[in-house]
């Protein structure tokens, strides 16, 4: 009789721990997904690959120690816990990175809308007649193109895509510059 | 039960704990796999090879499975022989994705590189072109738009961000093409072999008049903005000279901006003009009404717009954009002014050979 109590305890304690951390589980995987749709593939993409490749690793000890006679889901719980935990810190991360991208591009925005607006004050002042005609058409065509690529670039704000929307700006920006160079260089010409 | 029996069960279950927590050390090609598929990752084979990468994924998952399978056994029946072998199968193939990712970016940089060296010349012809229309306006607002396009694909491309600047760049394509359908509807005449045989017709004769008649002639090539004036049948001198915004259509009513084609004569000479001296022609001359007339016929001409007049090679400067009209530097004009009487022919022509590959872009 003792000797079956014994035995009983022993396989009690076994199976103690058998049984497969399912909820840790459900629980790592979702927060991996939640920060991914917050926008970590997006704005930390190299730490959601890293939190996937952890979340992997844990699901592969879950599945080593589910085939395991002496099954042990210790570390694996530990694993999963650690997942969750930077899945989670990775969440919470996502809309600070995004406002600061987010501010970036808008004050890109600003300063692309300065430097057209620069250039077409630059053109109001240029000296208009029969031989400057064609150039001025020409920059207004050109000014015209910029305004309307600007609105593509608040539509890419709008829409959340603040990298692309910061590179657009950057190069509206960079061809005003441009243009009010062209711009000072041929009213110098005509003054000569 | 006795003590010695209370012993051996104790003795034999730690036995089998230790046992079963203690497994053989994995192969050191274990980890080489996971460190290899994080460059791979990294390198974007999942965008640039995704079917080889697709491949390299499931072996990788089967060899982590073999792994799974024999660290799920009892130590001592351990056996990562097999394991250690799909890893090294696997170590294999990823080099060979590795390369191929290498490959594959090498090869899209290059193209991308050079599609932007050609977009590049397109746009800065096409922007030349521009000017000579009177949709110029309407294009170049396009062209910028084109520019940002192809400045955004320069960026990613140096970034290394192929497939962004790919996307970027077909923008780009997409727009130049929407500008060279604009100017190039303009300018399709110039590949006109009919009409550039005309031209040339025109050219020869003017030229065979001046030698008949030991007398000057003037052609103006419109595509080169050059006149050239002729003595004799003989070349006495060239000038560069301007035309108008829409300069290279052939005039057909008045306010059209374009500048006749045909040859005319010199009907007067004002030496006091308001732009320096002018040399006035014969516009319209009997083709150029015939024409006007047909374009009536045919409604492409609005409704209460005469056919124009007061088409002069005049001074003011070449920059001085006329409305038809052809412009020259004071000091050109004065070359030659003196020399030329009234009944002077003037020939003007598009062209005098067809335009090439780099005109018209060569994709076009």
């Amino acid at each position: 009789m003792i000797r079956l109590s014994v035995m009983g305890i022993l396989v009690v304690f076994l199976l103690a721990s058998c049984s497969k951390p399912q909820q840790a589980l459900d629980e790592a995987k979702a927060a991996v997904e939640a920060a991914k749709t917050e926008g970590a593939d997006i704005y930390s993409a190299e730490e959601l690959k890293a939190l996937n490749d952890s979340l992997t690793a844990a699901m592969d000890e879950v599945e080593t120690q589910s085939k395991k006679f002496f099954k042990s889901y210790g570390g694996s719980k530990g694993m999963l816990a650690k997942v969750k935990a930077e899945a989670d810190a990775l969440k919470a991360s996502i809309p600070e990175r995004k406002e600061k991208a987010k501010n970036e591009a808008l004050a890109m925005m600003e300063e692309t809308k300065a430097a057209v607006e620069e250039a077409k004050t630059y053109l109001e002042n240029a000296p208009r007649g029969k031989g400057t005609k064609a150039d001025i058409d020409a920059f207004t065509a050109d000014l015209k193109g910029l305004e309307d690529s600007l609105t593509s670039v608040q539509e890419s704000i709008d829409a959340e895509e603040y990298f692309g929307a910061l590179d657009s700006a950057k190069t509206i920006k960079e061809k005003a510059i441009s243009i009010s160079d062209q711009i000072k260089q041929a009213i110098e010409k005509v003054k000569k | 039960m006795c003590l010695r029996d209370w012993r051996f069960v104790v003795c034999l279950f730690l036995t089998f704990i230790a046992v079963g927590c203690k497994g053989k050390p994995v192969p050191p090609e274990v980890h080489e796999a996971e460190l290899q598929e994080q460059a791979l990752w990294r390198a974007g084979a999942a965008l640039y090879t995704p079917e080889e990468y697709d491949q390299y994924s499931k072996s990788l998952r089967a060899a982590k499975d073999q792994l799974i399978k024999e660290k799920a056994k009892f130590p001592l029946l351990q056996n990562y022989q097999e394991a250690q072998m799909a890893f090294q199968a696997l170590l294999k193939t990823g080099e060979d994705v590795q390369e191929k990712v290498e490959d594959h970016k090498l090869r899209r940089s290059e193209a991308i590189s050079s599609q932007i060296a050609s977009f590049t010349k397109r746009i800065d012809n096409v922007k030349k072109l521009s000017r000579m229309i009177s949709e110029g306006r309407f294009a170049r607002s396009l062209l910028i738009r084109t520019e940002l396009k192809m400045r955004e694909s320069d960026l990613l491309y140096r970034r290394g961000d192929f497939i962004e600047a790919e996307k970027k760049l077909k923008e780009a394509i997409s727009y130049l093409q929407d500008v060279e359908d604009v100017v190039f509807s303009v300018l399709g005449r110039y590949r006109d072999e009919s009409l550039l045989k005309k031209w040339e017709t025109w050219i020869g004769e003017t030229i065979l008049e001046s030698k008949q008649n030991g007398a000057f002639a003037i052609t103006v090539t419109k595509i080169d903005r050059k006149l050239a004036a002729y003595k004799g049948g003989r070349l006495f001198i060239t000038f560069k000279v301007g035309l108008g915004p829409n300069s290279l259509a052939d005039k057909l009513h008045a306010g059209d901006n374009a500048t006749p084609e045909g040859k005319y004569r010199i009907v007067k000479k004002i030496p006091l003009s308001q732009y320096y001296k002018a040399l006035l022609l014969n516009y319209p001359n009997e083709e150029d009404q015939k024409r006007f007339v047909r374009g009536r016929a045919e409604n492409i001409i609005p409704p209460g717009v005469g056919i124009g007049g007061l088409i002069e090679i005049h001074g003011g400067g070449m920059d001085s954009i006329t409305n038809g009209c052809i412009s020259l530097e004071n000091e050109d004009l004065d070359k030659f002014y003196d020399l030329i009487d009234v009944g002077t022919t003037v020939t003007i022509v598009g062209s005098t050979r067809r335009q090439n590959d780099l005109f018209f872009g060569q994709n076009r």
